[in-house]
């Protein structure tokens, strides 16, 4: 057992999450703690997700911290390498590097009911001991090649749209996509000015809108940087723009076909053959599935070096891929844009509670939490991008931003009141889902339509049934009454002051 | 029992074969006669376009089957249809019988088959559609398949016709399948759909291409020197087994395709002189009034691997 002091916070995770959690925790006074990242640096989705064309699909200016704004967004959408420096600037604006434990890969977390504190297995490390702990592992951290059949008979090589091979020369190869979902839309246009020929497998079109990115002008970044409301002005703009969007996309409304109008007349006005644009049409209610934005992937789709093939994937042979109209497409890559390992059922990492509850195993059948931070039976333990709090249509780091206020105040509240133990009632955990998954009846996401968001049983564990205001509001403040507390015992350590502890 | 789809999905995974699977330039081409070459050309041709037509009206079924499982059984239906006209392809070019490696243009009926399936096939009931297509799979697949694994002994081409007649197995289990799954719907439900189908002037429209397309498929069948007792048997099974089941009896749809079929093999009905002068008329069909070949159409090809 280790006898080092343990940290106040272990942070798990060095994405944005984590960086986030470890801002407001510093500007709450909270110092002791430490983020504990896989990797060798910081950065999280975005410094695994380098494909071309990597970007965000959420305007730059709503996808960043409110509580550290970027004057200096280049454009209205920004590129994996942008976002990837704002990560940066703000470790350095906020002096996180010191705090970073770098290759520290956690395989396991147990809670110590007795002392209080999580114990943190670490691959080839001590382990850490903590009071208590942020789960920022983020959704969208574990990518693997998909189950297809002959997968691993493949000679040719083969790249996944998270684990870019940037040595690889695309420059006159024949190239596979498999996938068409936010990824493909991106790597594809990027893909064809280089390839020799490119052939995209797609099993199910999404609704795809146009996404107009333009330039911000110097003017524009001088003005947000001399009169910072202004830059808040424009983020609440986009804030409450795409708060209209849920309308149309989290429920199935008149203003879903809305949105699907816009989506077909997209279609039509960038391909004109009838038979590609049924290819591309989707069947389910546009919100069902995540919803693409791209002006440049159509178009990608109909050069003369690029075919969409729509054909049921048969098998991977050793040269390519088979499809059931009995043809083999024979590739020198496969490019597998075919999205994430989501934990829907289960945990990434296992995780014991208290009475030695094991969280996988209640996880079984969809996970589930407390206003999608915290789980009953695992006192002082916070998740950020937990169950059932993916947004449809807005930033996620709005979204995120109310969890790391939330998780902030509940860890102030344990270190505070030196509690041993705050762990959420079981009743209101139960409550608060049988009245989540009634509201996520009515939403596009369960309406049909086969996606990530689901479990292979039609469970909804991923997003949340509102407005991102509504779910910001729940987390304006931990209520103590939905938790239990044990205070620790006398003689245990007590805060020191904000200010008065060393880093 | 009714079929489990989730083991029938399965089971066509399983199946799957490849055109990289035959050898195509394996021993046995030269069996064919000079004067089989002459009469098989056309018969062949007709066949590929059958199958690419049929792939379609499949594309069509995917659209309105009522889950996932049914879907996705469609979707492979579609591009095994495909398959078979792809590996038809590849056996008339084995024979030498494609024109500077062109694909065969389709005869009139089935440019209109094209057209009509462009235009309307979306928008056609799951009762029309899968009554219509095993029918079509029953009478033309049936009849003219077993005809050439009867006739033609070249290696090649009885290694792909079994492997098309063992995909053909499972289309044909699934239709009648999904006929009976429709024939437990109420009556009123049945007669509404019925009633509201024949109202559509997409489906009058498609019947009239539908009764010249059989006829005409028919003679050219005959003057292939194919007995019409196997049509008749192929229409019998159509029958037979639809007429195991009370449910699939209860579809109207059912009942008017399968009395059409006995219609259609009694050369000595009088609904031939209607059908022979649809197939004449037909033939001075103006071809500028068809739409552009779709692309769908424009997608087969007898080369293994692309």
């Amino acid at each position: 057992m280790s006898t080092v002091k343990p940290l106040d916070v272990a942070i798990i995770g060095g994405g944005f999450a984590g960086i986030g959690a470890a801002i407001r925790l510093k500007q709450s006074g909270v110092t002791d703690f430490a983020i504990l990242e896989r990797g060798d640096e910081v950065g999280g989705t975005w410094r695994d997700n380098t494909y071309p064309g990597a970007a965000c699909d959420i305007p730059s200016r709503l996808y960043s911290y409110s509580f550290a704004p970027n004057p200096d967004w280049s454009h209205t959408y920004s590129s994996s390498s942008e976002i990837l420096g704002y990560i940066a600037t703000m470790v350095d604006k906020f002096a996180l590097l010191s705090y970073f434990r770098f290759s520290h890969t956690v395989t396991a977390v147990e809670f110590d009911e007795d002392a209080g504190i999580w114990r943190v297995s670490v691959d080839g490390h001590p382990t850490v001991t903590a009071r208590t702990i942020v789960m920022a592992s983020g959704p969208l951290a574990n990518a693997s090649l998909p189950a297809i059949r002959g997968i691993e008979t493949y000679e040719g090589h083969k790249i996944h749209s998270a684990r870019w091979d940037h040595d690889y020369d695309f420059t006159g190869k024949k190239v596979a996509v498999v996938g068409t979902g936010a990824s493909a839309v991106q790597i594809v246009p990027k893909l064809v000015e280089q390839a020799a020929s490119v052939k995209v497998f797609q099993r199910t079109p999404g609704w795809a809108l146009p996404r107009v990115n333009l330039r911000t002008s110097e003017r524009t970044k001088k003005l947000y940087r001399r009169f910072p409301a202004t830059q808040t002005l424009a983020r609440n703009a986009w804030f409450w723009g795409h708060e209209s969007v849920a309308l149309g996309v989290v429920w199935n409304t008149p203003l879903t076909r809305v949105v699907e109008l816009v989506g077909k007349a997209h279609l039509r006005s960038q391909v004109k053959d009838p038979w590609l644009r049924r290819q591309l049409t989707p069947d389910f209610r546009a919100g069902c599935k995540r919803l693409l934005m791209t002006s440049d992937y159509y178009p990608a789709l109909q050069k003369d070096n690029c075919t969409l093939v729509t054909w049921p994937i048969a098998k991977i042979a050793p040269k390519g891929i088979r499809t059931v109209e009995g043809i083999e497409h024979q590739f020198d890559c496969i490019v597998f844009a075919t999205g994430f390992d989501v934990s829907k059922t289960g945990t990434p990492i296992p995780i014991t509670g208290r009475g030695g509850r094991v969280l996988a195993e209640e996880w079984k059948t969809g996970a589930r939490a407390y206003k999608s931070i915290a789980v009953s039976g695992y006192p002082n333990m916070y998740f950020t991008f937990g169950p059932n709090s993916g947004p449809g249509h807005s930033s996620a780091l709005v979204y995120m931003a109310a969890q790391i206020d939330y998780l902030v105040e509940a860890i102030t509240t344990v270190l505070d009141r030196n509690l041993k133990v705050l762990d959420v009632r079981q009743e209101r955990q139960d409550e608060y889902n049988v009245d989540l998954q009634k509201r996520l009846d009515k939403t596009t996401w369960n309406s049909g339509c086969k996606s990530w968001y689901l479990t292979d049983d039609g469970f909804n564990s991923t997003m949340f049934p509102g407005f991102a205001t509504q779910y910001a509001n729940q987390l304006k403040s931990v209520e103590l009454d939905d938790f239990t507390t044990v205070a620790m015992e006398p003689a245990s350590q007590v805060r020191v002051p904000a200010g008065a502890r060393a880093v | 029992m009714a079929m489990d789809l989730d083991n029938m999905l399965t089971k066509i995974k399983d199946k799957q074969w490849s055109l990289a699977d035959i050898d195509w330039d394996a021993p046995g081409a030269d069996t064919i006669s000079p004067e089989l070459h002459a009469r098989l050309k056309p018969f062949m041709a007709d066949l590929v376009w059958i199958e690419n037509v049929g792939a379609r009206g499949f594309a069509a079924l995917a659209r309105k089957a009522p889950n996932d499982t049914l879907k996705n059984i469609y979707l492979h239906f579609h591009a095994e249809e495909q398959k078979h006209a792809n590996a038809e392809l590849a056996l008339m070019r084995r024979w030498g019988m494609l024109d500077g490696d062109e694909v065969p243009e389709p005869n009139v009926n089935v440019k209109l088959a094209i057209d009509w399936l462009d235009k309307y096939s979306d928008g056609m009931s799951l009762s029309f559609l899968g009554t219509v297509i095993p029918m079509l799979e029953v009478a033309l697949d049936g009849a003219l398949v077993k005809f050439i694994v009867d006739e033609i002994s070249d290696p090649v081409c009885q290694e792909v016709f079994k492997n098309i007649n063992s995909d053909e197995s499972r289309h044909l289990a699934v239709g009648f399948e999904v006929l009976d799954i429709l024939g437990h719907a109420r009556t009123r439900k049945i007669v509404i759909e019925l009633l509201g189908g024949w109202m559509n002037p997409a489906l009058i429209l498609g019947a009239l291409m539908y009764v010249p397309l059989l006829n005409k498929m028919r003679d050219n069948i005959v003057a292939m020197g194919v007995n019409e007792e196997r049509l008749y048997s192929a229409m019998r099974r159509f029958q037979s087994v639809g007429d195991r089941s009370t449910f699939v009896k209860r579809m109207p749809m059912y009942r008017i395709v399968s009395w059409h079929a006995g219609v259609v093999v009694n050369r000595k009905h009088p609904y031939h002189l209607f059908a022979d002068g649809m197939v004449k008329a037909t033939s001075h069909f103006p071809k500028r009034l068809l739409g552009p070949q779709p692309t769908w159409s424009k997608e087969l090809t007898y080369e293994p691997v692309a």
